[in-house]
């Protein structure tokens, strides 16, 4: 029978299980990575170097963790701190202003493929609209879930998904409803 | 304009599964290496090292002859002088039992605030 993240969790800290951690690792990789990835613009490497930190410090500072909270919200939460901290350190932690979102709207410039499309869309939002969108949206977090991970009050989790959803919405209404 | 369940949807189906392709190994490789030895060792050290150190101070004291006088010493202080003192270290050793309550409690270190 398949161990539970909590199980795992308990077997690391108990005897200090490192392959209970590998097998977390393996569970929740692609989610973190996928989280870094839309947070770094795809820059692959630097999310993987960042997912790779964000799984060290979870080892770590497994002790912190409650169990109030899902594994995967304690994970994405240390990967967005990574993120930041290396945007901080890169002098990088800026959006992307509404000018160049609209100057990407034309339709003569978008890839066929409506995924294709949102990806392009997703990445062009301001980084505090786009982590909401990806948090709630895609990986299916609460918005209360979300501002746990983000630090932020809850209503400003609700009106960035909001704004965030608007803006690709705009940017996709040539696909129409379906 | 598409509505929010399917933006939500296409958004799901637009971030595919990334494979592992060696991240978890790599992940793993960067591991500290775990804590093998048991806890009763470790508490045998730190017993063996007390003792140990006891008994260098017992015999570079001339056999606890300077305890001896410090404590006829201390006994001649006024009672007064006494109290200050236990009090004073009273408060020291409360001072670091709360700090270090603080650094080892989750639930408490959240409520004041802070962060280690």
């Amino acid at each position: 029978m398949e161990l539970t993240d909590a199980g795992l969790i308990a077997r690391v800290l108990a005897d200090d299980d490192q392959h209970a951690f590998g097998e977390l690792v393996r569970r929740h990789q692609s989610s973190v990575r996928g989280l870094l990835r839309q947070l770094t613009h795809t820059d692959i490497a630097l999310a993987d170097d960042l997912a790779q930190e964000t799984f060290l410090r979870a080892y770590k500072n497994i002790r912190s963790f409650r169990g109030e909270a899902r594994f995967s919200t304690w994970l994405y939460r240390i990967a967005y701190n990574c993120f930041r901290e290396d945007a901080r350190r890169r002098k990088e932690l800026v959006g992307v202003d509404e000018e160049r979102l609209q100057a990407e709207h034309d339709p003569r410039t978008v890839d066929p493929g409506l995924l294709h499309d949102l990806m392009h869309a997703l990445s062009l939002l301001p980084l505090h609209e786009r982590t909401a969108v990806v948090l709630c949206c895609q990986n299916g977090l609460s918005h209360d879930e979300a501002a746990r991970v983000l630090d932020i009050p809850l209503g400003t989790v609700k009106t960035n998904v909001l704004r965030g959803r608007e803006k690709l919405k705009r940017t996709l209404a040539a696909w129409g409803p379906n | 304009m598409i509505d929010d369940d399917t933006l939500d949807r296409q958004l799901r189906e637009a971030a595919p599964y990334i494979d592992d392709e060696g991240f978890t190994a790599r992940v793993m490789a960067k591991l500290p290496v775990a804590r093998r030895e048991p806890r009763w060792l470790r508490a045998m050290v730190l017993l063996g090292v007390t003792v140990l150190g006891s008994g260098v101070a017992y015999l570079l004291s001339g056999g606890g002859r300077f305890v001896r006088e410090g404590m006829v010493q201390f006994s001649n202080f006024p009672i007064w002088l006494l109290l200050v003192f236990a009090f004073g270290c009273g408060l020291v050793i409360g001072a670091f039992a709360v700090i270090f309550a603080i650094r080892k409690t989750p639930e408490v270190r959240d409520l004041v605030g802070l962060r280690f």
